[in-house]
């Protein structure tokens, strides 16, 4: 919430930035992700960039809707660690729907509409199934994470 | 720089931002600390001496309280089905249906705890404890429903909750999504 614990369109619309900022990342990182897969290990990949390129235009519209510009992608990023196997590949996949839940999670706190928070948590729940996925090809254990995009306590 | 296999020009210049940071700026870590402390009404912003606020938050905190309950039946079929069949390996999840209904009692100052947490669920969440594992039929897919009814009702009451509650039932709720699709 708010530094003063007040909730309004603002702070939803900021919210609402931070997750289309992490969406970008998502769309591009799922470049990398699919290049570092094998062409018939790519479906994941590709499912899920489609998935994110979505959202992220369902973002852009919501916020035009209000007025808000929407912040654009940014012109270049850096990967977390070098992504050279089909493992890192997955695990870079992990990093980006984390990303992107976090921001989903801080979108929920931030919400003053009960659509907004019905669109936040669907999301919210679609990218931890696909972590779960990630994580698997990953050799992660345990695959679930028991409370998606919130800080550990 | 680790670069993008096949990226354009246009990608490697100019200023590079990590591609995920650790957590969004400015999250409400303050927040979610407190209401994991049992203080979800200070944390959900209530403007102190506003009625109406401390109307809706009281509404609101009942509300998590049901959730309180239906978390508590997921914790029991998770008990139940690994009794009906051990070899499902259900300890991970387990452990996590249990840390979520931790947080969302630590978040509810009005649930009260069953005796026996773990495994049995309070009175109060009777009417959203599991039905028994079904005598000789599948159950795994009998656990994926429960988990996945309860879910859905973690993600509807989010959408009616505000701030640091909302946070943690949408939180849940996917949490519960992941245990769905691990349980396919």
């Amino acid at each position: 919430m708010a530094d003063d614990g007040v909730l309004d369109e603002g702070t939803e619309t900021a919210a609402l930035q931070e997750v289309l900022a992490a969406e970008h990342a998502a769309v591009w990182g799922y470049g990398t992700v699919g290049a570092a897969l094998p062409l018939d290990a790519r479906e994941p990949a590709v499912a899920g960039e489609v998935a994110h390129r979505d959202v992220r235009d369902r973002l852009v519209a919501l916020l035009e809707s209000r007025g808000a510009d929407p912040v654009t992608r940014e012109p270049g990023y850096t990967l977390p660690f070098p992504v050279l196997s089909a493992v890192d590949a997955a695990a870079l996949a992990v990093v980006l729907e984390e990303g992107v839940s976090a921001a989903w999670v801080r979108l929920l706190d931030q919400a003053t509409e009960p659509a907004v928070r019905e669109l936040a948590v669907g999301e919210l729940g679609a990218a931890e199934v696909r972590a779960v996925g990630w994580r698997t090809a990953a050799g992660r254990t345990p695959v679930t994470d028991a409370l998606p995009g919130l800080p550990q306590a | 720089m680790c670069s993008r296999p096949g990226a354009g020009g246009a990608e490697r210049m100019g200023a590079m931002v990590p591609l995920a940071p650790p957590a969004p700026a400015g999250l409400p870590r303050r927040a979610f600390l407190a209401a994991s402390a049992g203080l979800a009404l200070l944390a959900a912003g209530c403007t102190a001496g506003s009625s109406d606020t401390t109307a809706v938050s009281t509404e609101e905190a009942d509300r998590l309280a049901e959730q309180v309950a239906v978390q508590e039946a997921v914790v029991a079929a998770y008990a139940a089905a690994t009794t009906a069949d051990p070899a499902l390996a259900l300890s991970d999840l387990a452990a996590q249906a249990g840390e979520q209904l931790d947080r969302l009692r630590a978040a509810a100052p009005s649930a009260t705890a069953s005796p026996a947490a773990s495994a049995v669920p309070s009175p109060a969440a009777s009417s959203s404890a599991p039905p028994a594992v079904p005598t000789g039929g599948d159950v795994r897919t009998w656990l994926r429903g429960q988990v996945a009814g309860a879910a859905a009702a973690h993600a509807a009451a989010c959408a009616r909750q505000t701030g640091a509650r909302a946070a943690l039932l949408g939180s849940v709720a996917a949490g519960l999504r992941g245990h769905e699709a691990a349980l396919a």
